[in-house]
């Protein structure tokens, strides 16, 4: 298996707050889907536009299939899907006309997989972009990033807009991808999406890669929000006792806290009492990011 | 297969991407352009054009009384009357570069203007930059193509404008050679190309619209005012060759002045080769 993105030392330092990447190191494998994570402000964006060409690197290298994102940056791009976290689409063109554009760009003669894109994703081609809601705007941009079926796509917040059905129909394109052996790197603030399609996950922290790890290992860490509900109050001490158990807080028959470890000693100390409702939820990505990668430093 | 494979082959294997050659998508760059400034030319043709025949037209009721005129205005200061191009209200080519081919580079440079300050800054600034450059499209392309489009479809304004200008005169006989209004309207073209040059140029360095819209638009007042005044005053006279406008003269009177004409074009273009080294270093903001 070939490298699709790697990344030395990458990085890039602008504005006068100092802004940007450091150091970034970074291989991301050809037919992997690999999710780029953190929270707003990290540095995702900043790297998506580096490797692209749209901003220059002020320190280390970076190559897409081995080219050199700065003097191969064409190449670069030939080679590339790309969906910009913040786009806007020329008002007066329609999808068509700029998918067909866009294919002379790129040499593209048939528009065929995207008007099956199109049709999937319940875009309208033929409307002017000024008469497009945002979500509609934003299967516009996928379908631009897809339809010449490039080898790395580069989708930053794909989902970003868009309704359930289509961002199911969108994961599913992904495994598609993937199962043709391309590659995907996209960055997300969806624990669920990442779960379902990513291989792996990178972690990025005030312009620093802090983690790369398997997908099943940063869901499995993460901690879940929990609520019960008995039929009479029951007393917390037991519950906040249980190894994992963390700021309980009851109120009457109602017990909230966070869990950070498996659910067994839970269910079996609940199953003392009538249990008459359970919540068990996940955390957000922001809260995972804070919680294991927080300012205070390093993995919990 | 490897990274190295990879590179030697340019794809790989069913999913290789096909790259664009470079000079390929120059042409098709420039036609969506013009495509998309099409309204654009429309408007502009007709708005000049119908102003440049509303003169045309009023010449037929003008030159009978022209004689009169002309000894009215010879109590006018001599360097007032040249400052603003007037020399003979009888004849109708005097009569149209007074009332409207000294006047149009004014106004219609601002196509270019706009356009221009549009391509770079104001695609950053609209967030569609970075979706077009996702293409394989080298930088200069855009530059390049963009500036060949606003050339072209200034061409296309005046070209509207000579149309409708001439059909005018044939229509209120008066007697306006083809070949004087032909020369009229084109003689503009590198003219407000040269301020679309400046506009590029700006958009290029600055990443704000507004700052390449003021900065020519600012030149090209002060040009007018430093060629206008520069006719009245003897201390300002050394100084008209620094205006643009200086090398702009009356085509429809005397012919296009060839050597002023290509002079203008190729400072134009030296300001979108500028423009272009500009925007290959720098970064693009959304």
């Amino acid at each position: 298996m070939g490298t699709a993105i790697r990344t030395e030392g990458l990085t890039k330092v602008y504005g006068r707050k100092g802004r940007g990447i450091k150091d970034v190191d970074l291989e991301v494998n050809e037919g992997e889907v690999f999710g780029f994570l953190g929270p707003n402000g990290a540095g995702k964006t900043t790297t998506i536009r580096t490797l692209l060409g749209f901003m220059r690197p002020t320190g280390g290298r970076a190559e897409v299939f081995g080219l050199d994102i700065q003097r191969e940056s064409v190449e670069v791009r030939a080679r590339v899907g790309n969906l910009p976290g913040e786009f806007a689409l020329e008002d007066k063109t329609t999808g068509e006309g700029l998918l067909r554009f866009f294919a002379r760009m790129r040499g593209v003669g048939d528009l065929g997989y995207a008007r099956e894109l199109a049709g999937r994703f319940g875009a309208d081609l033929h409307r002017p972009m000024r008469r497009l809601s945002r979500g509609n705007k934003q299967k516009i941009g996928l379908i631009q990033a897809l339809f010449h079926r490039p080898p790395l796509l580069i989708l930053d917040e794909p989902t970003g807009g868009l309704d359930p059905l289509v961002q199911e129909e969108f994961l599913d394109v992904v495994e598609e991808t993937k199962a043709e052996g391309r590659t995907v790197f996209f960055s997300s603030h969806v624990l669920s999406e990442v779960e379902r399609v990513c291989d792996r996950v990178g972690i990025i922290r005030e312009g620093e890669l802090v983690d790369v790890e398997p997908t099943h290992r940063l869901v499995d860490k993460a901690f879940r929000h929990v609520t019960l509900t008995f039929d009479e109050p029951v007393g917390g001490e037991p519950f906040a006792a249980l190894p994992g158990v963390e700021g309980l807080k009851a109120d009457g028959p109602k017990l909230s806290f966070t869990l950070h470890s498996e659910p067994d000693a839970l269910v079996k100390l609940a199953a003392r009492h009538r249990l008459v409702g359970l919540e068990y939820e996940r955390p957000s990505l922001e809260e995972i990011f804070l919680t294991y990668y927080g300012k205070n430093g390093g993995e919990r | 297969m490897s990274v190295a494979g990879l590179r030697r082959k340019g794809g790989r294997g069913r999913h290789a991407a096909r790259r664009a050659a470079p000079l390929g998508t120059l042409p098709a760059l420039v036609l969506r352009t013009v495509r998309l400034q099409s309204r654009g030319v429309l408007i502009w043709g007709t708005a000049l054009g119908l102003y440049s025949a509303a003169i045309v037209a009023s010449y037929t009721t003008f030159s009978a009384s022209a004689e009169q005129m002309n000894r009215l205005l010879e109590a006018y200061p001599q360097g007032m009357l040249e400052a603003f191009g007037i020399t003979d209200l009888g004849d109708v080519e005097n009569y149209m570069n007074s009332q409207v081919f000294l006047l149009a580079p004014l106004a219609l440079a601002f196509f270019p203007i706009l356009a221009a300050a549009g391509t770079i800054a104001g695609a950053e600034e609209r967030g569609t930059m970075d979706v077009l450059l996702g293409n394989p499209i080298p930088r200069w392309q855009l530059v390049v193509g963009s500036f060949a489009s606003i050339a072209l479809s200034l061409l296309g304004i005046l070209a509207l404008m000579g149309a409708l200008t001439q059909a005018t005169a044939i229509l209120m006989d008066v007697d306006l050679p083809l070949g004087s209004t032909i020369a009229a309207v084109l003689n503009v073209w590198p003219l407000c190309l040269l301020f679309g040059g400046v506009a590029m140029l700006c958009s290029a360095v600055f990443h704000r619209r507004a700052l390449a819209i003021a900065i020519p638009a600012s030149l090209l007042f002060a040009m007018y005012l430093l060629n206008t005044l520069g006719r009245i005053s003897e201390d300002l006279e050394n100084l008209q060759p620094v205006s643009a406008f200086y090398y702009h003269g009356s085509a429809i009177e005397d012919g296009i002045d060839w050597t002023n004409f290509w002079g203008l074009a190729l400072v134009a273009l030296a300001l979108m080769l500028l423009a272009v080294l500009a925007f290959r270093r720098r970064d693009i903001y959304t």
